[in-house]
């Protein structure tokens, strides 16, 4: 038994973690999309930060534990930076987590668009359409342009569930298929997997997207990469009417933090080696080299960068009022099925 | 025990040194292939599963090992994964292109059907304690619902641990229920040494071969049910090989074969299956970026870090592509063939060293492998409880493997359950549609043979 035992300290010993100059929190497995992503980022910061940079995944579910463990832990070294997903975003407005914004600064950030495709010939009145909880938005902007303006939340719910069917427990690869397949009409993408599984289909096409949120105005604009499929156009279009109301306030809040937060690097605030960081986000910002290869893999979108990026993250924070967030809640509970909590502490 | 996934993430610490994005296509091919054919190496020398799918190939295999026929059932191995490997390599890699209809003729309702089928097979008729195999299958799938459940998003039986909402990781379980008492048992027991000289060795490499030639026909169905279960995403590679070693069984029951107990024909059902399905599993993956299997999430993150996005129209155009990925799968192949007969002798006198002078290396490796995940504390508790879980199964002669095999399953089929009442499909569908009807028919057909007909159950819990 006891060598049994110290064979485990050994072990356990051995595993001692890698020595970088800065260690990037990254919440989700490698492989996936923000580990990609943060993956890219560094590789170019590198050559203008002069340090180097190592990926260090903390998976968990909804990727909030690695999350909740940057807050909780990590957050204090000064070389310990964090780079959180839009999926993070959603979860701070809904879910118990640990992490808060307001406690951090921003080194950078890129506010993307999330794209809806529907298969070509369908009848999007009762679209079928994979669920989850990062397809939050997506249910809000379908419900709108299906049911119209000048309904109550009630309403709203229940014309959601007349008309749309919310397919649950697809992984990424089943609801691709299934939509290469036509058992779904419509599909979510980020603007590179949107050219993949979307784009290249001859049988799909665009349906709505998002738009691009201001910090300055705080309003969305029309995505330049997909011109004319913005939910609010769209919905003018088709109702004669601007979109508004608790039910556009709900939407808007969650679509703002989804994608104006849809890929995000901080430090804790106070950190001294923040306008070091800055520094070489921007110099990497202005070297065309590195931004084609960004680019290359998220299409050609802002970076936030610094004060910009702390402008965006305050802009978000005007989103959350009681009636949109209770609206939200509601929302997702009684027409998605989802557990989402009210957290009153936000609107504080 | 890691396998071609953990092979594939080591990859990420260095990726950034490949200039030339072939490069990188190469050299991802070729840990897929070896690391196919590698796996065998720990399922029948050390009782401990490779990778997930090897671990079907520890039930014959090990026993072979204990009996001084290490080398045989090595040797039968790997010609089995290597000829499966080169006609499926084959097959796929020449004629990409057209698979893209077959692919997308599986959908929820063939998924579906396919895993019960698949799940009645292994429980009915692969196991002799059908009924304790299916209480610990049941179990099985009970853990696996640990984590989150997919309709709410809302954590589920995780008792508050944070850690468990992603649902318990599959290497701690495959470590703890299965590699950890086993070797433990061999730590206990007085070493069985097991002295082979270099013409028995000899004789047994060629007799491996010899078996591969005799049971040809139990390795290429192997083959085909792994190239069936990989071209299907979602599915999972690791029900191929236990799918293939139930089928080796069924279709051996009119010899009254004995299996579990070291009999050859069990390695070559299940290794036929290894990897036919690692190369089938391209076919999605590369044509649609859709993923065939776990491995190929690694694989397609790794090439986009260099600008090859799979399933897109650039690479799907980029025959510089299609070339690297046909030679290196080619390549590997013929140059792991005699690496591993080469390095067989050797781990062939593993098995004649006492088994406390390997069992540290082992122990480490476990701990390794099963702290990949976050490499925090909360993986090496969870290890620690799956090892004390799997004694204590193994001490109640639970079946470990029955386990495995529902949690592996578990998230698939509630998932696929969700989708299939959620699409509105029933009986009708199941019944009516060809594909489906089938899957059940057979599913129907395997049970009642598995309870009343079949005679060469395997000897294990």
């Amino acid at each position: 038994m006891k060598r049994l035992i110290l064979s485990l300290a050994i072990s356990i010993g051995i595993m001692g973690t890698a020595i970088a100059d800065y260690t990037f929190i990254v919440p989700q497995k490698p492989g996936q999309g923000t580990t990609i992503w943060a993956g890219i980022v560094a590789k170019e910061l590198e050559k203008h930060l002069g340090e180097r940079i190592v990926i260090r995944t903390l998976p968990g579910a909804r990727d909030i534990p690695g999350f909740n463990k940057y807050h909780n832990e990590l957050r204090t070294n000064d070389k310990t930076v964090m780079v959180s997903h839009g999926g993070n975003g959603v979860s701070f407005l809904q879910e118990s987590v640990d992490y808060n914004y307001a406690d951090y600064e921003s080194i950078g950030l890129m506010n993307l668009n999330i794209i809806a495709g529907k298969r070509i010939g369908n009848d999007m009145s009762h679209p079928v359409f994979p669920a989850g909880s990062g397809m939050v938005p997506e249910a809000f902007a379908m419900t709108m342009l299906l049911c119209g303006p000048d309904k109550t939340m009630n309403q709203y719910i229940d014309c959601f569930k007349e008309n749309v069917t919310w397919v649950k427990g697809m992984s990424g690869s089943d609801r691709r298929l299934a939509f290469r397949r036509g058992d779904l009409t419509g599909t979510r993408e980020n603007p590179a997997t949107y050219q993949k599984h979307v784009e290249s289909d001859v049988n799909a096409e665009l349906w709505f997207h998002h738009g691009l949120l201001d910090p300055k105005t705080g309003t969305h604009t029309d995505d330049p990469n997909f011109p004319g499929y913005q939910m609010e156009i769209l919905f003018e279009q088709r109702w004669g009417v601007k979109p508004s109301g608790e039910f556009y306030e709900a939407y808007k809040l969650v679509k703002s933090f989804r994608d104006g937060l849809q890929k995000a690097i901080w430090v804790n605030k106070g950190n001294p080696n923040k306008a070091k960081l800055v520094k070489a986000l921007q110099d990497m910002a202005n070297d065309p080299e590195s931004m084609a290869i960004i680019e290359a893999k998220n299409g050609k979108y802002d970076w936030y960068i610094g004060a910009a990026g702390d402008e965006m993250r305050d802009t978000l924070m005007t989103f959350i009022t009681e009636t949109a967030l209770k609206n939200l809640v509601k929302f997702n509970k009684e027409a998605l099925g989802l557990a989402s909590i009210y957290k009153e502490q936000l609107v504080k | 025990m890691a396998g071609a996934t953990t092979g594939l993430i080591a990859i990420y610490s260095f990726v950034g040194y490949f200039d030339d994005p072939y490069m990188l296509v190469v050299f991802t091919t070729a840990v897929v292939v070896t690391s196919s054919i590698g796996d065998s190496f720990c399922s029948i020398v050390m009782n401990i599963p490779g990778a997930g799918g090897a671990a079907a190939t520890m039930i014959d295999g090990f026993p072979m090992s204990r009996k001084g026929e290490a080398a045989r059932a090595l040797s039968a191995a790997i010609s089995t994964s290597w000829i499966n490997g080169l006609i499926w390599g084959v097959l796929v890699f020449l004629f990409l292109p057209w698979y893209t209809g077959i692919v997308v003729y599986f959908g929820t309702v063939e998924m579906f059907s396919f895993l019960i089928f698949a799940m009645t097979c292994i429980v009915f008729v692969s196991s002799r304690y059908w009924f304790r195999g299916l209480l610990a299958l049941a179990l099985g799938v009970g853990v696996g619902l640990i984590g989150m459940d997919p309709s709410t998003a809302a954590a589920r039986a995780t008792f508050g641990w944070d850690y468990l909402e992603a649902g318990i990781q599959i290497i701690p379980i495959m470590a703890g229920l299965l590699a950890f008492p086993e070797l433990v048992s061999a730590f206990r027991m007085k070493s069985e040494k097991i002295t082979l000289d270099r013409e028995q060795i000899k004789s047994q490499l060629v007799q491996g071969v010899k078996d591969t030639w005799r049971y040809k026909w139990d390795g290429l169905r192997g083959g085909f049910i792994g190239g069936f279960v990989g071209l299907i995403p979602g599915i999972g590679g690791a029900i191929a090989d236990w799918f293939a070693y139930s089928q080796t069984v069924a279709m051996a029951s009119k010899t009254g074969e004995k299996f579990g107990n070291g009999n050859v024909r069990g390695i070559i059902g299940c290794e036929g299956a290894n990897n036919a399905q690692k190369a089938t599993s391209y076919v999605p993956t590369v044509l649609f970026g859709i993923p065939g299997a776990p491995f190929e999430v690694i694989v397609m993150g790794l090439l986009m870090y260099v600008g090859l996005e799979l399933g897109t129209p650039s690479v799907l155009a980029d025959q510089h592509f299609f070339d690297m990925l046909l030679s290196s799968y080619m390549w590997s192949l013929l140059i792991i063939l005699p690496l591993s007969y080469a390095f067989i002798k050797y781990a062939v006198y593993i098995t004649n060293l006492p088994y406390q002078v390997y069992f540290w290396p082992i122990l480490g490796s476990l701990i390794w492998a099963s702290v990949q995940y976050t490499g925090l504390i909360e993986d090496y508790m969870m290890l620690g409880m799956c090892c004390v879980a799997g004694l204590l199964l193994k001490y109640i002669k639970f079946s470990r493997v029955s386990f495995l095999i529902g949690f592996i399953l578990s998230p698939r089929i509630e998932t696929l359950y969700i989708q299939f009442t959620t699409f509105g499909y029933g009986w009708k569908e199941l019944l009516l549609q060809p594909l489906p009807a089938t899957f059940l028919i057979l599913a129907v057909l395997a049970t009642i043979w598995g309870l009343f007909y079949n005679k060469a159950r395997i000897e294990f819990v």
